[in-house]
């Protein structure tokens, strides 16, 4: 008699549209790839992914590359279900990348290939020393102009997304694409690596700009690939389906 | 009471008849409009302790609130999904706890997020959803778009065991609309009707 395939274990990301769109969460230690262009709201959700880790009592990481963690801070505040005492315990913690780079001595404009290893290796060792079961990556993108070409891309993401997945970490790596781009990410690669890709974008309808979620992978579990509205809360991301009576494409 | 329709008590009386998540289709006419509001949010949802979320797409939820206050209807549990004070742009918006702006009523899933939103934060053990008024969002949106939106809205509270009362105004009704809302809803109210 065929055996019933095992259900993946879920990280149930508190986000109740996104867990229904994903059949209860996103299998654990995948490494998703949360990909839009501006405005969208993917540091928002990226920002609950893990602050609902924290509440669940997951240790949960957000490595900041380009905007400053004091900032960051201030902008997760108005969120109801968020308490201050959830980074004084050290569930929620927040590093800056840049000054990473600087006590790696990284201070080039281009990483070397040793010194993407050293990154890995550092950012793995941050991941286990601390517990973390949630990482963030926001952006992945930045990430990337300091390696360049596509080969240290694809070196680099491969390696990390193996270093985090064996330490049972679910990680979101949030890209940036350009608005008109249909591509998922800026250097082509990170989406072919990534076991998910959940694609975030501002589409226009009779004149209204809506924010719309859509999940295109996901290993491990099955999913909707449909077209979600949302809305950015004091509650947290909502999500509704998007209207098919009015799409456009 | 209005010679023309039903009164604020009988309207409140049907309602309470209906079970919890309920979706109830509430006829009125244009004259016992002021009947309808002090049957459904204060004869029936205030008695009931009820937190209301009004979704106002016929006039903005400024006009309402001094309806509410020349009736002298306790507002403080009822939140507003303003979706016509925006494209009117009529000078000052006031947006607070109570309001809660859609810019448009062609923006059908944020109306369904707001009133997701007010529904989550909203910490009454029994809620009430009003649309006021479905012949008004159909000025704005085709029936096809209409009536997704009904269905997916309504399924979603019939989930969350509140309370749906769609408004639509006799005079302007077609029979595609009375259709529409009566595919979504158990139970008609002809609150334009006079009482026996």
């Amino acid at each position: 008699m065929p055996q019933k395939p095992t259900e993946r274990e879920r990280c149930v990301t508190g986000i109740d549209g996104l867990d229904s769109i994903l059949y209860g969460g996103i299998p654990r230690s995948n490494t998703v790839l949360l990909t839009g262009s501006c405005g969208t709201g993917k540091t928002s959700l990226a920002l609950e992914f893990l602050i609902h880790g924290a509440i669940r009592g997951e240790n949960s990481l957000f490595v900041s590359v380009t905007e400053n963690s004091d900032k960051l801070l201030a902008n997760i505040i108005p969120y109801r279900f968020f308490d201050k005492s959830l980074v004084k315990a050290g569930r929620l913690v927040f590093v800056d990348l840049p000054i990473m780079y600087e006590r790696l001595g990284m201070t080039k404009a281009e990483l070397s290939e040793e010194e993407i290893e050293l990154l890995v290796a550092a950012l793995g060792d941050l991941v286990e020393e601390l517990g973390t079961k949630r990482l963030v990556i926001d952006s992945i993108t930045s990430v990337c102009y300091k390696l360049k070409t596509s080969e240290k891309i694809r070196d680099f993401t491969l390696k990390l997304s193996k270093a985090l997945s064996d330490l049972n970490c679910t990680s979101i790596l949030v890209g940036e694409v350009a608005p008109s781009s249909s591509a998922y990410s800026s250097f082509g690669v990170e989406e072919a690596i990534a076991d998910g890709i959940v694609l975030m974008a501002n589409m226009e309808r009779r004149g209204d700009l809506l924010r719309t979620l859509q999940v295109i992978k996901m290993r491990g579990t099955m999913h909707s690939r449909a077209k979600y509205v949302l809305d950015i809360t004091s509650m947290g991301v909502l999500l509704v389906p998007l209207l098919k009576g009015g799409s456009t494409g | 009471m209005t010679p023309e329709g039903m009164s604020a008590e009988k309207i409140a009386d049907e309602l309470s008849e209906t079970p919890p998540s309920s979706a109830v289709s509430l006829q009125m006419s244009v004259d016992n409009y002021l009947d309808v509001i002090r049957g459904v949010l204060d004869l029936f949802a205030r008695k009931k302790e009820m937190d209301t979320i009004y979704v106002s797409a016929t006039i903005s939820s400024d006009a309402i609130k001094r309806v509410l206050e020349a009736l002298d209807i306790p507002s403080d549990r009822i939140y507003f999904v303003d979706c016509i004070s925006h494209i009117m742009m009529g000078g000052s918006i006031q947006v607070d706890e109570h309001t809660t702006l859609v810019e448009s009523p062609t923006m059908l899933e944020n109306i369904m997020l707001k009133v997701e939103y007010l529904i989550k934060r909203s910490q009454a053990k029994e809620k009430l959803v009003v649309i006021d008024s479905i012949n008004s969002l159909a000025i704005h949106n085709n029936n096809w778009i209409l009536s997704e939106f009904l269905h997916i809205l309504v399924s979603g509270l019939r989930s969350k065991e509140t309370y749906t009362v769609i408004l639509s105004v006799e005079e302007h009704s077609t029979p595609e609309l009375s259709n529409m809302v009566n595919l979504v809803c158990d139970h008609g109210i002809r609150a334009s009707e006079k009482e026996e």
